[in-house]
């Protein structure tokens, strides 16, 4: 499994929440003067927690930073698809990846991402199919009964 | 991409031990060139290499003394911008190999400041360390500025292992992760549990023990 997806299993590796907290306590302390670095590592630290408001709010940190460090965008842009692939978003995943993709078109970071968003949409689609599929079929097992008892 | 096909292909049942592995070195000096040779037996051309965004992984099996071992291979970013995110993932290695660029000077130079780091991140006083000097087809073009013996004596005086490769036409990278490995399995403290503790000898495992090294710079 870690084999196969190497970097959904990177960024699942959360901080220990006194790390967080530690990036946290320095980003608030330097407040409206906030460096660029402090935020990024904020950022990144939220995107790899387990808790989904922890990821939403590294993701709106990162789209800050993105407009305001031009110098920063590939970064951004790499974090920015992790963490819209953990949430689960994976069109907004696929397309900040595709734009990193685009600027570096053999960046073996971008390229093993982009394979791990299409593998877990197809997963999923996969899912999609499947429930879908139960339904028809118990549908069918019902409208069966149903048969068989009004012919009774 | 980039599936490891040896561990792809691999019962984890044959699985001895799980090392983790870190990269460090300044940026440029091929960390990431050394671990594609390594992983998938690739090259890219200078101009189509990017610098590492935070930290890559990849994993591949090797057999030592005829028994498996899975590596988790950490390969950090150079650039100053990342030292924050790359100091949590010193923790729980096994080896380190720092890399320099024998046609580039100060990325030896740099080396202390590499050590620093590692003494202050690691969790192990035993941890494996290798000094490689990479690049080494660099004398061909007359490029080379620290000769073989430097970087030699200077592994020596921190007491690491040695080796020079170049990730370009392979030479020496399969022995530097090789001689690596062997060191970790001589040294059985580094890795070795009690039986009831080695089936969950994890990642998750790690991330979920002591967490006091952090680097809030």
């Amino acid at each position: 499994m870690g084999d196969y997806l190497p970097h959904a299993y990177e960024a699942e590796l959360s901080l220990a929440p006194e790390e967080l907290q530690t990036l946290r306590d320095l980003y608030k302390k330097e407040g409206a003067s906030v460096t660029p670095q402090t935020k990024f590592n904020y950022a990144w630290a939220l995107v790899r927690s387990a808790n989904k408001q922890d990821q939403q709010l590294g993701v709106d940190l990162l789209h800050a930073i993105y407009r305001e460090n031009p110098g920063r965008r590939r970064e951004c842009l790499y974090y920015l698809a992790l963490g819209e692939y953990k949430l689960g978003n994976y069109q907004k995943a696929r397309r900040y990846n595709d734009t990193l993709v685009n600027m570096e078109p053999t960046n073996q970071q971008a390229l093993a991402l982009r394979a791990l968003i299409a593998d877990r949409v197809q997963q999923e689609g996969l899912i999609g199919m499947a429930i879908v599929g139960g339904v028809v079929a118990v549908a069918g097992v019902v409208g069966a009964m149903f048969l068989r008892r009004s012919k009774d | 991409m980039a599936q490891p096909p040896a561990a792809a292909s691999s019962d984890s049942r044959d699985i001895e031990a799980t090392f983790k592995l870190l990269l460090i070195g300044d940026s440029g000096t091929g960390k990431s060139s050394l671990l594609l040779r390594f992983t998938d037996d690739m090259w890219l051309q200078p101009d189509e290499v990017s610098a590492t965004i935070g930290v890559d992984f990849k994993v591949k099996v090797v057999e030592v003394n005829s028994k498996k071992y899975k590596l988790t291979i950490w390969d950090t970013a150079g650039q100053e911008r990342f030292r924050t995110l790359t100091s949590s993932y010193y923790r729980g290695a096994q080896g380190v190999i720092l890399v320099y660029d024998v046609s580039n000077r100060s990325s030896f130079e740099h080396l202390q400041t590499w050590f620093n780091e590692l003494d202050t991140y690691s969790s192990s006083g035993l941890v494996v360390k290798m000094i490689v000097g990479n690049k080494s087809d660099k004398d061909v073009s007359g490029g080379r500025e620290v000769p073989r013996k430097e970087g030699e004596a200077f592994a020596k005086s921190m007491g690491t292992l040695f080796i020079e490769t170049s990730a370009k036409t392979t030479y020496g990278v399969r022995d530097a992760f090789a001689e690596v490995v062997h060191k970790i399995v001589e040294t059985p403290a580094l890795w070795q549990r009690s039986p009831a503790q080695r089936s969950n000898v994890s990642l998750n495992a790690e991330s979920a023990s002591d967490s006091s090294s952090m680097c809030a710079c």
